[in-house]
């Protein structure tokens, strides 16, 4: 065996560069596009101001059936006929509905994504909803959640959920809707959440190589008919912590993992903390090296994996620890989770661990904005959140300046272990008394 | 003329230990992807040693000779990188993608694992992974809706002894019996240079790397006689068509319909890969527009056919669909077995083979937009067919498919005497 003992040194490093940002108004509407030549695919995402928080009350998850009452047949033809168009250019519609923003993408060869912007329009601003359709859409969609509520996760997830942030609100409901309330969305919802958000115009991103693409047509295209209307967002939400600890049981018996998932409120996404909040975050959870997974799934074998992160939205944010433990090991890893939480709080973060977590953050941004697909997304966050041009540019610098100091200031300020609601999902028969008996909090049963 | 399914250049080299390495240079952004695919793979895995190779793969991690413990991902990271490896039947292979300044610390921290681990491996070391891997099979195989339906597929569509039999996963009882002895030997024997590919693709020079891989891996000794996974290309299945029926904790009955094929890299599997879109893939497939939104019977969101694309014996092509409310298990297969039977009679039309043909090219072109899904695809064409070029052949070789080879091929593969099916039903309504 001959090995190198020695590690090797660092080559030169090359320059990171986040493409220009091209910045065109058309036929009343925006177009943000960066030039990504070299790549057989283009890519185009029409971005709507209408996320879910734009749904009413009762009504989460009316988005979503909204997105998928879209390809039910436009005015120009019906649903197989739409679907066989759009799939003979080598394209399906991804859709996806968050917080702020309802966003309908194509990615085709570049040739073909005028063609694609077309169906892509069509679908948008002229859908059939036909009364039928809608309604099975709806049950499908209803269908669709309860398959997915049937799986570990999205009922802890709905606890901690209404725990921080009020189950009247809509912050408080889940951001997909649950069942029930997809259940009572009727076609005049999804008829008038269209009118009311999908037929103004919005910002269409276009990545790809530019100088094979017409951006003004591309915009025609996705604005046409359209009204050059501007939503207003609203200012952040005011969302108290809680002031003492609590456990939320949810009952899943006979489970053989518990799911844990632990959080607070936290500021959103275009607060300017955000850069040492997300280091403190990363140290904490948000890498596989970071103190969570080293401890619980590296040292203890409790878990495949745990993590931490910011999930920040346009008005809201919240902190949130997420894994699945084994049954017998719940209430070790709990108490394990809150003591590394508090740690992180109360002492903040060290240079060695924060040169990794800044290095590697600083490093994604080149590795992970390769493709058409990831720049899109690039461009979608500076437009949802207001964010300038040279932010992933200049967020580069940002994360590799910043300073032990700033970012365990920010772990202080941002991090509530004292306030922190614990919800567990998992054999509630197995596992009550041993919450119970860790004193992190009262446990109480969540009622669904 | 068939487009060339990778333009980018590929420049190879051989190590005198019988390491092949792969360059294919792109400055397109300032990264590197470096990729190692090892020809092990759990069709490797003895009777009674089960989910031995995916544990192996995590102890990879875990430190050696000159890297300790957790001291990998924290260089990677550290760096700025993503890391990772998965384990499947045919091979494992490990992967990160760095800032381009940090090749030569990949290249480093490879070598050192694959000639220097056996001495780092703990009996702690193996504990611990070995909790995390228990845990990893309860998270995605246990505890979530018809979440073991590909553990009771695969023994179904293969005999006992053949090296696709059990999952990649193992069992719990093979993982509990895993000793230290065992892995120390699974290291010697496999992971030897002349029994990997490594691949580097993106903002590199192929003579520095080249340089790099002589000075890091030139020196590990070369292992002459790797033994063989056993034989998987004949499959002697006795009796006729297999069924399983599983009442489970599961919210809707789930039918899945499978068949053996043909080997990933032959014309009948790129045959049969554009059969799988013609017949379950979007919504203009045959599935969703018969049993989604025809007949609708089955859930316009759990419903699809895919080939697994395994190089080493006949791969699955797997077709499943969900019952909306109100239907069952029974209605749901006669659904799904009247379409595939159509198939396999009626053969395709070029229309289908049109849509097929685009989504097939878009997916393509997706699969190879990052430099690591660059490196993965070359190494796996440099470990099954021997020359990462043949990479190029793959998007011309799907789209030369005939309506009359893709007919004939349905014909032949999906006969009901040949299928396997596995249905679940709540435990409520069985």
């Amino acid at each position: 065996m001959t090995l190198t003992a020695q590690r090797p040194a660092t080559g030169e490093a090359r320059p990171y560069r986040f493409p220009a940002v091209v910045r065109r108004s058309v036929a009343g509407g925006n177009i943000v596009a960066a030039h990504v030549p070299g790549h057989q695919l283009a890519v185009a995402t029409l971005l709507l101001d209408a996320g879910a928080l734009r749904e009413p009350a009762g009504r989460e998850g009316l988005a979503g059936v909204v997105a998928k009452a879209l390809e039910e047949g436009t005015a120009a033809r019906d649903s197989t006929a739409y679907a066989l168009a759009l799939e003979g250019l080598g394209t399906e519609l991804s859709m996806a509905v968050d917080w702020d923003s309802f966003r309908v993408g194509v990615q085709v060869p570049v040739e073909r994504l005028p063609l694609a912007v077309e169906l892509l329009a069509e679908a948008v601003r002229t859908p059939r909803l036909d009364p039928a359709d809608v309604t099975r859409v709806r049950d499908d969609e209803v269908t669709s959640l309860r398959m997915y509520w049937a799986n570990p996760g999205p009922r802890a997830d709905a606890a901690l959920r209404a725990d921080l942030f009020g189950v009247d609100q809509r912050a408080g409901r889940p951001m997909d809707g649950d069942p029930d309330s997809v259940q009572a969305v009727t076609v005049e919802d999804v008829v008038d959440f269209h009118r009311g958000w999908l037929t103004r115009a919005g910002t269409l991103l276009v990545v790809g190589d530019l100088e094979r693409l017409d951006l003004d047509v591309l915009g025609a295209t996705a604005f046409a008919d359209t009204r050059a209307e501007p939503a207003d967002a609203g200012p952040p939400l005011a969302v108290p912590t809680r002031a003492e600890r609590r456990i939320i049981l949810v009952d899943r018996p006979g489970s053989v993992q518990s799911t844990l998932r632990l959080g607070h409120p936290a500021p959103h996404r275009a607060h300017p903390d955000y850069v040492p909040m997300s280091l403190a975050s990363t140290v904490l959870g948000g890498a596989f090296t970071s103190r969570l997974n080293h401890l619980i799934r590296e040292v203890r074998g409790y878990t495949y994996g745990i993590r931490s992160d910011f999930g920040l939205s346009r008005r809201f944010g919240r902190f949130v620890v997420s894994s699945n433990v084994q049954t017998a090991v719940t209430a070790p890893a709990l108490v394990d989770a809150v003591a590394e939480i508090a740690r992180t709080q109360s002492a903040g973060v060290t240079e060695p661990e924060l040169e990794v977590a800044r290095s590697w953050r600083a490093g994604q941004l080149s590795v992970e904005l390769q493709t058409p697909r990831a720049v899109a997304g690039a461009l979608a966050t500076l437009v949802v959140y207001g964010l300038p041009d040279d932010y992933h540019a200049r967020l580069r610098g940002e994360l590799l300046a910043a300073s032990v100091d700033d970012v365990s200031a920010a772990a202080a300020a941002h991090l509530h272990p004292e306030g922190l609601t614990l919800v567990v999902e998992g054999d509630a028969a197995v596992i009550r008394d041993e919450l119970a008996a860790t004193g992190l909090g009262d446990v109480v049963t969540a009622t669904f | 003329m068939p487009p060339n399914g990778y333009p980018w250049p590929i420049e190879t080299t051989r190590l005198d230990n019988g390491l092949r390495v792969t360059v294919s240079q792109d400055r397109s952004a300032p990264v590197v992807a470096v990729n190692l695919w090892y020809d092990v793979g759990s069709r490797h895995e003895p009777h009674g040693c089960t989910g031995f190779a995916h544990l192996f793969e995590h102890l990879m991690f875990e430190g050696s000779v000159h890297v300790a413990k957790s001291e990998h991902m924290q260089l990677i990271q550290g760096a700025g990188g993503s890391l990772n490896a998965t384990t499947n039947p045919d091979r494992t292979n490990y992967f990160e993608t760095v800032p381009a300044e940090h090749l030569a610390l990949a290249l480093w921290l490879e070598a050192d694992r694959m000639g220097g681990l056996v001495p780092a491996l703990s009996q702690e070391t193996l504990d611990n992974q070995r909790e995390v891997v228990k845990n990893e099979r309860r998270q995605r195989y246990e505890n979530v809706p018809y979440g073991d339906a590909w553990l009771r597929l695969l023994p179904m569509l293969y005999p006992p002894g053949h090296p696709y039999h059990h999952a990649t996963i193992g069992s719990m009882e093979d993982l509990n019996a895993a000793d230290l002895a065992t892995f120390k030997n699974f290291h010697e024997t496999y992971y030897a240079p002349n029994n990997a590919v490594l691949t580097v693709v993106g903002d590199a020079d192929p003579a520095e790397v080249f340089g790099l891989a002589e000075k890091f891996f030139g020196g590990l000794a070369p292992r002459p006689d790797i033994p063989a996974a056993p034989e998987g290309r004949q499959v002697v299945i006795a009796g006729g068509p297999a069924r399983d029926r599983v009442a489970a904790d599961v919210p809707a009955p789930r039918v899945y319909l499978a068949h053996r094929t043909y080997p990933f890299g032959t014309a009948e599997y790129d045959a049969l890969t554009v059969l799988a879109v013609v017949l379950g893939s979007g919504r203009g497939s045959r599935l969703y527009q018969r049993l989604a939104d025809g007949a609708r019977l089955a859930q316009p969101d759990n419903i699809g056919a895919y080939g697994v694309d395994l190089a080493h014996g006949p791969a699955p092509l797997i077709v499943t669909a969900t019952a909306r409310p109100g239907v069952t298990a029974e209605q749901l297969e006669a659904g799904l077995v009247e379409v595939v039977d159509e198939l396999a009679s009626g053969g395709v039309t070029e229309a289908e083979l049109d849509r097929a043909r685009a989504l097939l090219t878009t997916s393509w072109w997706r699969q190879l937009a990052t430099f690591e899904g660059r490196a993965d695809t070359l190494g796996r064409y440099a470990v099954q067919f021997g020359d990462p070029a043949r990479a190029a052949e793959r998007l011309p070789g799907w789209l030369s498919v005939t309506a009359e080879r893709a007919s004939g091929l349905a014909a032949e593969l999906l006969r009901p005497i040949d299928r396997a099916t596995l249905t679940y039903v709540p435990e409520a309504m069985a």
